[in-house]
């Protein structure tokens, strides 16, 4: 197992009461495989990727990294070394091009980084589908697909195992989405990530290792 | 990408907001400029006025305090002499290089005559003449001649035999021994008259007079008057001359030749007028010669205000300390108005840029809310992308002051000017503060004159430090809003 929740609790405080939007969750992740987790709008998605992502802590459960509590590790050594991140709304740097915003991350981590970094970038970028004219652009003069694809190299950047995303097509259309989702089963199968796409969409969930779906603070698999 | 190479770029990329802060940064660079330009030049000038006016102190009666007085207070206050014990306490403390005490008596000559300069001829005598002025001292070496008012041109100094028994040696100026064919190891002779005066008549009558014969040890020559000839504003020149006559005719002598005369002046009167003889008897009181004036002069003119607060408690009442450097308070009334000026000026521009640029900054930083966000969300540390921040803001800050350094330098330049310029028409009455062991001759004009707003090192890093710590500081206070964001919060 990379990642495991256990016993995951998260509320939020409505006066007296306490609203559980995660209660005494746990889900299990390995390398090589695709996951999706669905669920309404509401439901807690973001908020469960976000305790998988040390954006933010539980109430209480752990979340453990290769078998060690990402508490223990440092929430942001483990941002630095551990996990790609892919957001719904791309959150790239506009004021640099596509490929400073792959840099980005390179001299962040503690990670080995190749010499040639910048080659390493635009190669990443290519390989995602940015050619090297597009990845000298300011990421502001990208489309949204375009723009996501680089969100994407930022995440592959620093040689992690582990790529969480938020929606990361909530904001493209039906074929740009599975030119994305390709390119996740492909980072699945063929480079062995764990690569957890939490989404609205059955489509994608479909086309998924395994899916699990969230109703009230609770998951179960989807068939 | 590291967070230095991304401050840099964030300065490049973002050329308007990195426009905006220069030149928010450079306006309010120049006031701080100016305003330390100012400063540094008021303090400039106070260094060399003070300088100039002389390490030199004295003990007097402070009149104003006396002034205050009631009649009731004068009853019961008694005015103590300053005794020689006192004076040589005092010139024991340690801020004081050498010191000596005189005693000042005028008398006339029948054998020589005295050097009028210029005004010769001019000068019509009544009464008894007086036209040398014996200055006693203690201090063997001479203190004028230490301290270059008078050069030795010819003979010696006194021995402090010669000065503690009182023997009958002197030294004059070479304008008098020229003007009387005087040589070292010559003597002259003064005398010594005692008149009574008839209230009636008005008139002065001889009753008795006696020789005073003098050795001539030594020579002086004035180095004072020289300065001045190139200075020479014509008012001042009238002073000028009349003070150079005086020093022209002082004749150095030993502190107990001039109690003498003074004592035999004074016993032979009480023979001549009965009346004030009685009255004196009545009083009771021992008649003393010994009213010295101590003249300290101290290692260094700064000192002047050291060595009063620790000599004042040691004087008897109604006596204070009188510096050289206190003539200063009175004649540097336009820089010190300036200097003040430029004090608020200082402090203000320092508010406004903590609070401008505080505010600049926090408006900056949330405007780039979500790229910080990032930086956190990729596992930056807060420490560095503060630091990203915090190179964006200081080398822009950097180019300003480094702009404003000039700029506000030369503007500081202008306005002092315009402000000197106003001011001159109302300090055209100079003062001068003359009698007294402590004789000074600068005027507002000297003050004025020596004021020079200049681009010194003292000056540059002075407003370097002060500028870019003001700059420091009104980012570090909008920079605690980067510690408190989530990255959840903005980019989820
Ligand atoms: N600051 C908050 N205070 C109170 N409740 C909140 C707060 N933030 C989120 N919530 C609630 O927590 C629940 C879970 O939110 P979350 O964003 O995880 O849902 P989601 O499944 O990601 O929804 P979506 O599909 O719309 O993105 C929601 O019902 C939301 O209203
Ligand atoms: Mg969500």
């Amino acid at each position: 197992m990379i990642l495991e929740a256990k016993d995951l609790n998260y509320f939020y405080q409505d006066g007296e009461q306490r609203r559980y939007i995660l209660k005494d969750t746990s889900i299990s992740f390995e390398k090589g495989k695709f996951y999706t987790i669905l669920g309404q709008s509401g439901s807690g998605k973001t908020t469960l990727l976000s305790l998988l992502s040390a954006l933010d802590s539980p109430h209480s459960g752990t979340v453990l990294f290769n078998n060690e509590d990402i508490k223990k590790i440092g929430y942001e050594k483990y941002r630095r070394n551990n996990v790609g991140i892919i957001f719904q709304s791309y959150n790239l740097i506009p004021t640099f091009t596509a490929v400073e915003n792959v840099l980005i991350p390179m001299t962040i981590t503690e990670n080995d980084v190749p010499e040639d970094a910048k080659t390493v970038a635009y190669n990443l970028l290519d390989y995602i589908g940015i050619v090297k004219s597009k990845a000298d652009r300011p990421v502001n003069k990208l489309s949204g697909g375009e723009q996501q694809r680089v969100a994407i190299a930022r995440a592959l950047a620093t040689n992690v195992e582990l790529i969480l995303a938020d929606e990361p097509t909530g904001n493209l259309d039906e074929e740009m989405e599975q030119e994305i989702i390709d390119i996740f089963k492909r980072l699945a199968h063929e480079h062995d990530k764990c690569v957890v796409v939490v989404t609205h969409s059955n489509e994608i969930a479909l086309q998924s290792d395994q899916a699990f779906l969230l109703r009230k603070g609770v998951l179960t698999a989807y068939e | 990408m590291n967070f230095i190479k991304r401050g840099f770029l964030g300065i490049t990329r973002k050329k308007g907001k990195s426009l905006i802060l220069l030149a928010v940064i450079f306006i309010l660079g120049n006031l701080i400029s100016g305003a330390i330009s100012i400063q540094q030049a008021t303090t400039n000038v106070e260094a060399n006025i003070k300088e100039r006016l002389g390490a030199t102190a004295t003990v007097e009666l402070d009149y104003e305090e006396m002034d205050k007085l009631s009649e009731a207070d004068w009853e019961n206050t008694v005015i103590e002499d300053l005794s020689v014990d006192l004076m040589k306490q005092i010139g024991e403390l340690s801020y004081v290089k050498y010191y000596d005490f005189n005693i000042m008596h005028w008398l006339g000559s029948e054998s020589i005559d005295s050097y009028q300069g210029d005004m010769e001829g001019e000068v019509v005598h009544h009464g008894p003449s007086m036209d040398f002025m014996l200055k006693g001292i203690n201090y063997a070496p001479v203190l004028d001649i230490e301290e270059q008012k008078a050069k030795l041109v010819d003979g010696r100094v006194f021995t402090q035999e010669e000065v503690d028994n009182g023997t009958s040696v002197a030294i004059i100026s070479n304008k008098l021994a020229e003007k009387n064919n005087l040589n070292v190891g010559d003597t002259f002779t003064l005398v010594n008259e005692v008149y009574t005066w008839d209230e009636e008549t008005g008139e002065d009558n001889l009753v008795t007079s006696r020789d005073v014969v003098l050795e001539i040890i030594g020579i002086f020559e004035s180095q004072t008057i020289k300065q001045d000839d190139s200075e020479g504003s014509s008012e001042m020149g009238g002073m000028m001359d009349f003070m150079d006559i005086e020093f022209q005719n002082t004749v150095y002598v030993p502190n107990p030749i001039i109690v003498d005369e003074m004592k035999y002046q004074y016993e032979e009167y009480l023979k001549a007028d009965e009346e004030y003889a009685e009255m004196v008897a009545a009083e009771g009181e021992e008649a003393s010669f010994e009213y010295y004036t101590p003249l300290y002069v101290l290692n260094n003119p700064e000192d002047s205000e050291a060595f009063a607060e620790e000599v004042a408690p040691l004087l008897p009442n109604l006596y204070k300390v009188h510096s050289a450097t206190d003539q200063y308070d009175s004649i540097a009334g336009p820089v010190e108005s300036m200097s003040n000026l430029s004090r608020y000026v200082l402090y203000a521009a320092i508010g406004a840029t903590v609070l401008i640029i505080g505010l600049v900054v926090l408006l900056f930083l949330r405007d780039r809310k979500r790229e910080l966000g990032i930086y956190l969300s990729l596992g930056e540390k807060r420490g560095r992308v503060i630091g990203q921040i915090l190179i964006e803001v200081m080398v822009i800050a950097l180019i300003a002051i480094s702009l404003s350094l000039f700029t506000g330098n030369l503007i500081a330049g202008q306005v002092s000017e315009t402000m000197i310029n106003a001011d001159d028409q109302s300090y055209q009455d100079d003062y001068m503060y003359y009698g007294g062991a402590i004789q000074t001759h600068l005027t507002t004009q000297d003050v004025l004159d020596s004021y020079e707003v200049s681009l010194n090192s003292s000056f540059v890093l002075a407003f370097f430090g002060i500028g870019l710590l003001t700059i420091l500081i009104s980012t570090v206070i909008p920079l605690i809003y980067i510690l408190r964001l989530n990255p959840k919060k903005i980019l989820m």
